[in-house]
């Protein structure tokens, strides 16, 4: 049952893709219309920013995020770092609402009263108030940013648990034999941590495509489409422009993509594939 | 240069990247703290006016008195947050419970696909969702927004507590079979009194995840169940932005779900955190 529950609008989002929607007094009328959202695409300049800036934006994050995350987690896992008060300060971003999060970066980013601003200028690498949400380019790196803080935090305790869970025999083995730090870190760290680096690539391409909130509250898209990743597109299109199967076909575009990143998450995750024949990377 | 002084030298590094660390996370938070409690008069000087006479719970009056539906808005978050806690841990539990232990044909299958389909866009869901809705009425209502929040709760929180009923062992069952208990009270007389503390736990996290959900509240909501992170956007979305009553919105809001968080950071920490790694 539960899966009719999830399958069921997957399975309509389909269908209203092949549809013009309009409302009608009392409901909403469907007019069968083929491929024609989906021809539309090609031609829609909207469609190309979206699908652009939506790749670069999930390119970026997960590298960003991975990266710092294994720095940080790596710093967690040194004796200095073992105290629990930094997982408590890990936790603070991660749960704050996504809208929160938002406006304080909205605030921070502010071009007049903002303290990127003023700390920049008070450091001297700015010569005069930068207008970070001005630019399209720069609004979108700078949106991500904020969506890197925020994302940081759950990586990072997921590659904690992994290092956790990598048998300190080995780092003792790896002494042994006269591996040096960055050895045992290249043949004994980052070995022991491929599955949960694989899942948090996987995972945080998932969530980067989802990102929503920050955009509507930072930029709603602007400055012209700079901002517009393809989830946000599809929002727009159907509850702003009313255009719901055009919206539905959107969001089918990048259900694809999503869904073959579940399907990695699954196999990355399901124990019984790892047994039956090793992967080989 | 010796092995200690390397050593040494690496704790140092560790120490001032920590520091980094630390200043990078906490530091946007706490200037948002900090503003909140500041009149907008003094933020917009330049430099900020941070005389410690200006402090000033003022924001906070002005956006829980104002008619800008913050209150309504946490009051609603909190009806629509605790009835998914609620109801996922109800039918989560028992729907964990057994897969953990009935033998369910392809169980494990059939969970990491449910678990697939949290990866699909909302906004797939959200467009067929929204036209069912309208033409149920039933947008701008509880039920519309609790079942939606419970189609992603539902699925974690039965991967989670499976993974704590598998733990039990299973000798504390049969003990009770042996003295005459069945299915039903074996799970309510002995499971769920030892499970109390994941569970709780448990329900916290679709407690969190219902709080912050702002993407279908969007869609979902007209006027009377605005919750509060639509509330917190519409202080954003002014013409002239009031930035101190925008981040004392955000930090009321956010108080109820940072605070259950680091509360419950142990169970959050090695369920969820380590759930999705074992799987």
């Amino acid at each position: 049952m539960l899966i009719a529950v999830l399958a069921y609008p997957i399975l309509a989002s389909i269908v209203l893709a092949f549809t013009e929607v309009s409302p009608s007094p009392g409901g909403f009328d469907l007019a069968w219309v083929g491929l024609d959202n989906y021809a539309r695409m090609p031609s829609d300049p909207a469609f190309a920013i979206a699908f652009r800036n939506s790749i670069y934006f999930t390119l970026v994050e997960v590298v960003a995020v991975v990266g710092l995350s294994l720095v940080v987690a790596l710093m967690l896992n040194h004796p200095a770092g073992r105290n629990a008060a930094f997982r408590v300060i890990l936790l603070v971003p991660w749960a704050l609402a996504p809208v929160a999060n938002a406006v304080l970066w909205k605030w921070i980013y502010n071009a007049n009263y903002g303290i990127l601003n003023a700390i920049l200028l008070q450091l001297g690498l700015i010569d005069e108030k930068v207008v970070w949400l001005g630019d399209p380019f720069l609004a979108l790196n700078m949106i991500l940013v904020a969506d890197i803080w925020k994302a940081i935090p759950f990586i990072a305790l997921l590659l904690l648990a992994g290092l956790q869970n990598i048998p300190s025999y080995l780092y003792r083995a790896a002494r042994l034999d006269g591996a040096g730090a960055w050895q045992r870190f290249r043949f004994v760290t980052l070995p022991g941590l491929r599955t949960p680096i694989l899942i948090s690539i996987v995972l945080q391409s998932i969530w980067a495509l989802k990102v929503f909130d920050l955009i509507f509250v930072l930029t709603k898209g602007g400055p012209s489409d700079g901002t517009v990743l393809l989830n946000f597109l599809a929002w727009r299109v159907t509850f702003n422009f009313l255009n719901f199967g055009y919206g539905a076909a959107i969001a089918n575009v990048l259900f694809v993509f999503m869904f073959l990143l579940a399907i990695a998450y699954v196999r990355t995750l399901d124990p019984n594939r790892g047994r039956r024949a090793p992967v080989t990377a | 240069m010796s092995a200690r002084a390397r050593r040494r030298l690496s704790t140092w590094g560790v120490r001032v990247g920590l520091a980094a660390f630390v200043v990078l996370a906490l530091g946007p938070i706490v200037w948002g703290v900090v503003t909140s409690l500041y009149p907008t008069s003094a933020l917009t000087n330049v430099p900020p006016d941070l005389d410690p006479s200006q402090l000033t719970l003022d924001n906070y009056a002005d956006v829980l008195a104002s008619d800008r539906s913050l209150t309504r808005g946490l009051v609603n978050s909190a009806i629509v947050a605790t009835l998914t806690a609620f109801v996922s841990l109800s039918l989560g539990s028992a729907a964990a419970y057994a897969l953990a232990r009935l033998r369910v044909p392809g169980g494990n299958r059939i969970l990491l696909g449910v678990l697939a389909t949290q990866m699909f866009p909302g906004i797939v869901i959200a467009i067929p969702l929204f036209l069912v809705f309208s033409q149920l009425g039933w947008v701008d209502t509880y039920p519309a927004l609790v079942l939606t929040y419970l189609s992603f709760t539902l699925p974690i929180v039965i991967w989670i507590l499976k993974g704590f009923f598998e733990a039990i062992p299973p000798q504390l069952e049969r003990a009770a079979a042996v003295d005459g208990a069945s299915t039903i009270q074996i799970f309510r007389l002995v499971i769920l009194p030892i499970s109390l503390p994941p569970l709780f736990a448990t329900g916290v996290f679709a407690f969190i995840e219902a709080w912050n959900e702002f993407f279908f509240a969007n869609i979902l909501t007209r006027i009377n169940i605005k919750t509060a992170p639509l509330a917190i956007a519409e202080f954003a979305g002014q013409y002239q932005t009031l930035y101190g009553q925008m981040l004392a919105a955000a930090v009321l809001a956010s108080i109820p779900v940072v605070v259950l968080a680091v509360v419950f950071r142990r169970f959050i920490l090695q369920g969820f955190v380590e759930g999705a790694v074992k799987g």
